[in-house]
């Protein structure tokens, strides 16, 4: 057997862990030890001369373990390997000791007793690293597509940055039009472009583009496998309409004597049982909504199939599913508009001129019910006091919404601008906490919006609302905090600035693939600063509202760079995984399947073999966490670098006793 | 000469000028906001001054105070103006049931008024009701015209007048001494102890106090 030679490195970091531990006395400490051939302490081990230093000691003293004390294993973990894999040596026979986030910046009020548990965690480093073994990287081959969940602007744009890099992509949307959120407002700030005038083209590049498959009118049913390998079923909704016949004349849903309320327009209009969500609708085919088809519901009518053109409408179909395979994944799922509550107590749905932003947005768009008119919807005349409230939904404790869904402030300002363009004589008050103007070109706008446009802003939340019964105009008491007053005014319609709330289907999603969920419901990241469209599923990202509110800009700019992670495995055609993963010696294992019930990612499955059914773990779904090793009855699962040996070594150390 | 500086003198409006009206560094208290906690309050620093408080408070709309504002003046320990104002509050809890924060206003002000009575800012009603339960078991005191009216109208004595209460109202009076309550809002027994059972178990009480 070879013979064990350790360098030993202790950090300064500056005067981060040099301030309180006195590095150069642990290196001279570690000197000492057992097995360690030489001890240094530098400025910073990270630096291009504290690695080179390292590369020269493994050829000169014939190193075959390395100990670096500094940081957390966080930051510079990777740096150390590759430092020690370029040296020659198997990069996992290097043991980091972090001397700073668990020493130095934790006691910095007692440098001599810092300086000794430093002293005793270098100890226990050493201990540790004599029995590293060497471990190999494993590769895994990918599956050259994307699925992109979700067809708003997110994943639409998502899949068209992936298709001009080159790469396949299933574009899978559960409504029958790609478009999403986006598509249902009237304008866009700060520069009121027309959305759907700035979205469609996308749209349709998206339809039109080979590299981009559409799956609309479709829910993703089951997610299994891993980065690379991932197994999707998709369930295609029926449409009864066939897709290939249907040239989306509309002559369906002329005939279709069946109305029901329409999602697209928040149900302020109409749609029929036969429809196209919106006339920019990609694809453009209609759908038949089996909830609501009078055929569906009597067995009778029928009128669609007398009235197509081209033999289109099939009643007779069924959900189908599909199964695809892919090798990365970008979920887009974005957000729901908040509905207000009785507990907000602004008398939504109570009070027939209290509305929703996202209903007022369908309400000034052009094609919406009223044809672009501002009404009233308890009598259809033209508003002349409007009012809008903040942070409806937002920043509320009470209702469980603490966070600022960050575009409310900006799209009252675009509303109230449309206002005023459309009629000029109409007062327009906004009741606001805070103004959060924070994009580029965006206090700019709040400015041009009283300046131009004389927009009256109120700080205060409204503490009441109520109803004239006469004229069904709102009065609305609130403080004006600024002018330390309470104030009562009327207005002919109020505007709840709703915030945004996961969209209904994220959690199942994220469930299929363990995403992890911030407190808000949010989908989480896998570093809120240097990793954010990653999840800590590998080979998932996200992008859009999923994982937070944010506008327009923003979210293109977050689907690009999902788009660019997904596709670097994809482009690269394989994957690396680390090996600190679980394995299971197959002798001890007694198949009992505890392991496959308490890991949080999915990892061991349950096989049978020639000896009856033994428990495996699939290594890229391994994350490494220890969860099998200590719950396994017969101590049959083993993690690599925390083996129990490892481990009571570095026991053993800190207690000063000698390894058994 | 100088009645006529005093009238010239922005524009005659001399009686709109007070003496300078800033509040300086050392009014602020940085250990008042744990003060309240410790008092019963919470969370004071959270509040993002919205003022829907004020606009749901019933006293707010009344007087000159501002739920809003006496948040305001914890938050920055603004002590002795703040100390003047939560007597006001009828605890109807209706700020904690609004506020999008989730502080409890009504329970700040129960604080407040602990504060302010340990530090001695008890208004004259506070005495004056404390007098009145020491003395008849109720916080109103009675009218004598009432007396009189229901002597005429043959009606009996109110009720804490009948001798049976008398052993009740001397029941409170030994919570309130026991409590050390009398002692804090500076309401003592003018007359000294008849009893000596009464005298003992006071000072048993006092004892425990201690």
């Amino acid at each position: 057997m070879v013979k064990i030679r350790i360098g030993v490195y202790v950090c300064h970091c500056g005067s981060n862990i040099g301030g309180v531990v006195d590095s150069k006395a642990v290196a001279e400490y570690a000197q000492t030890l057992k097995d360690v051939v030489v001890a240094r302490d530098n400025k910073y081990t990270c630096s291009d001369r504290g690695q080179e230093e390292i590369k020269q000691d493994v050829k000169e003293h014939k190193l075959n373990r390395v100990v670096i004390a500094s940081c957390s294993p966080n930051l510079h973990e990777r740096t150390f390997r590759r430092t020690v894999a370029d040296a020659g040596l198997n990069p996992y026979l290097f043991q980091m000791v972090n001397i700073r986030e668990q020493v130095s910046w934790v006691h910095a009020g007692d440098k001599d007793a810092a300086t000794e548990k430093a002293k005793d965690l270098v100890r226990m480093g050493v201990s540790k690293v004599r029995l590293l073994e060497p471990l190999l990287e494993r590769r895994v081959t990918v599956e050259k597509s994307v699925l992109v969940i979700g067809g708003g602007i997110a994943g639409i744009e998502a899949a068209l940055q992936l298709s001009s890099l080159g790469v396949k992509s299933h574009l899978v949307e559960r409504t029958p039009s790609i478009g999403g959120r986006m598509a249902q407002l009237d304008k866009t700030f700060p520069t009121t472009d027309c959305s759907i005038c700035i979205l469609a083209p996308k749209m349709v590049e998206v339809g039109a583009s080979p590299n981009i498959t559409l799956h609309t009118y479709t829910d993703v049913e089951a997610i299994e496998g891993y980065v690379g390998n991932f197994n999707v079923t998709l369930r295609k909704k029926a449409r009864h309409v066939n897709m290939d016949r249907c040239i989306g004349c509309g002559s369906c849903a002329e005939v279709c004597p069946v109305k029901v309320p329409s999602e697209f327009d928040m149900g302020m209009g109409n749609r029929k049982a036969a429809y196209v969500p919106f006339p920019q609708a990609v694809p453009l085919k209609y759908t038949i909504d089996e909830a609501n088809c009078l055929y569906f519901k009597t067995g009778k009518c029928q009128l669609c199939v007398k009235a197509c053109p081209t033999d289109a409408i099939e009643h007779d179909t069924i959900d189908v599913l599909e199964d695809l395979r892919v090798g990365a994944i970008i979920v887009a799922t974005g957000f729901d508009p908040y509905t207000p509550k009785v507990r907000d107590y602004f008398g939504y749905r109570e009070f027939a001129n209290v509305m929703t932003a996202m209903e007022f947005e369908r309400m000034v768009n052009a094609s919406g019910p009223t044809k672009g008119h501002i009404v009233r919807p308890s009598d259809g005349k033209t508003p002349r006091r409007i009012a809008f409230i903040q942070c409806v939904g937002s920043r509320n404790k009470k209702i469980g919404n603490q966070y600022c869904s960050n575009v409310c402030c900006m799209y009252t300002m675009k509303n109230a601008q449309i206002i005023k363009e459309h009629e000029p004589d109409t007062d327009v008050s906004v009741y606001y906490i805070d103004i959060r103007a924070h994009g580029k070109g965006f206090e700019e706008y709040y400015h041009r919006l009283r300046e131009r446009y004389q927009i009256e802003y109120i700080r205060g939340r409204p503490a009441k609302i109520w109803q004239d019964p006469q004229t069904l105009n709102l009065k609305v008491r609130a403080e004006e905090t600024l002018l330390n007053q309470i104030t009562d005014r009327e207005f002919d319609l109020i505007v709840l600035s709703v915030g945004l709330v996961p969209a209904a289907g994220t959690d199942r999603i994220a469930g299929m693939l363990n995403l992890s969920k911030s407190n808000d419901g949010f989908l989480q990241e896998a570093h809120p600063k240097l990793r954010p469209v990653e999840t800590t599923t590998e080979g998932v990202y996200i992008c859009g509202c999923a994982q937070a509110p944010k506008d327009i800009p923003s979210t293109v700019a977050q689907a690009r760079a999902a788009a660019a992670a997904a596709a670097a495995p994809i482009l690269r055609g394989e994957f690396v995984i680390e090996p600190l993963v679980a394995r299971v010696d197959e002798e001890a294992c007694v198949g009992c399947g505890l392991c496959v019930e308490v890991c949080p990612y999915k990892a061991p499955r349950l096989v049978k073999g020639p000896v009856g059914q033994k428990a495996e773990i699939v290594e890229v779904l391994c994350r490494g966490c220890g969860v099998c090793v200590s719950a396994c009855p017969h101590h049959a699962i083993k993690a690599e670098q925390f083996s129990d040996e490892q481990l009571e070594s570095e026991m053993m150390a800190a207690l000063k006793a000698e390894v058994r | 000469m100088s009645g006529e500086t005093e009238e010239t003198f922005i524009g005659g409006q001399k009686t709109l000028v007070v003496e300078e009206k800033v509040v300086l560094d050392k009014e602020y208290d940085p250990e008042f906001v744990a003060e309240i906690v410790k008092y019963g309050g919470r969370d004071v620093k959270t509040c993002h001054q919205c003022g829907n408080c004020t606009g749901v408070c019933p006293y707010s709309l009344k007087t000159l105070y501002k739920t809003r504002n006496i948040i305001k003046m914890c938050q920055l320990g603004l002590k002795s103006l703040v100390l003047q104002t939560p007597w006001l509050c009828a605890t109807c809890y209706r700020c904690y049931e609004h506020c999008p924060e989730d502080i409890n206003a009504a329970e700040v002000m129960i604080a407040l008024r602990h504060i302010a009575v340990r530090d001695g800012f008890i208004p004259d009603f506070i005495q004056r009701v404390t007098r009145n339960v020491r003395q008849y078991g109720q916080s109103v005191a009675p009218a004598r015209e009432v007396e009189i009216l229901r002597t005429q109208l043959e009606l009996g004595p109110l009720s804490y007048a009948k001798p049976r209460y008398g052993k009740t109202i001397n029941e409170v009076q030994y919570i309130m001494r026991a409590m050390g309550y009398d002692k804090l809002v500076h309401v003592l027994d003018e007359k000294p102890k008849e009893k000596a059972a009464g005298a003992a178990a006071d000072q048993a009480a006092e004892g425990e106090v201690r």
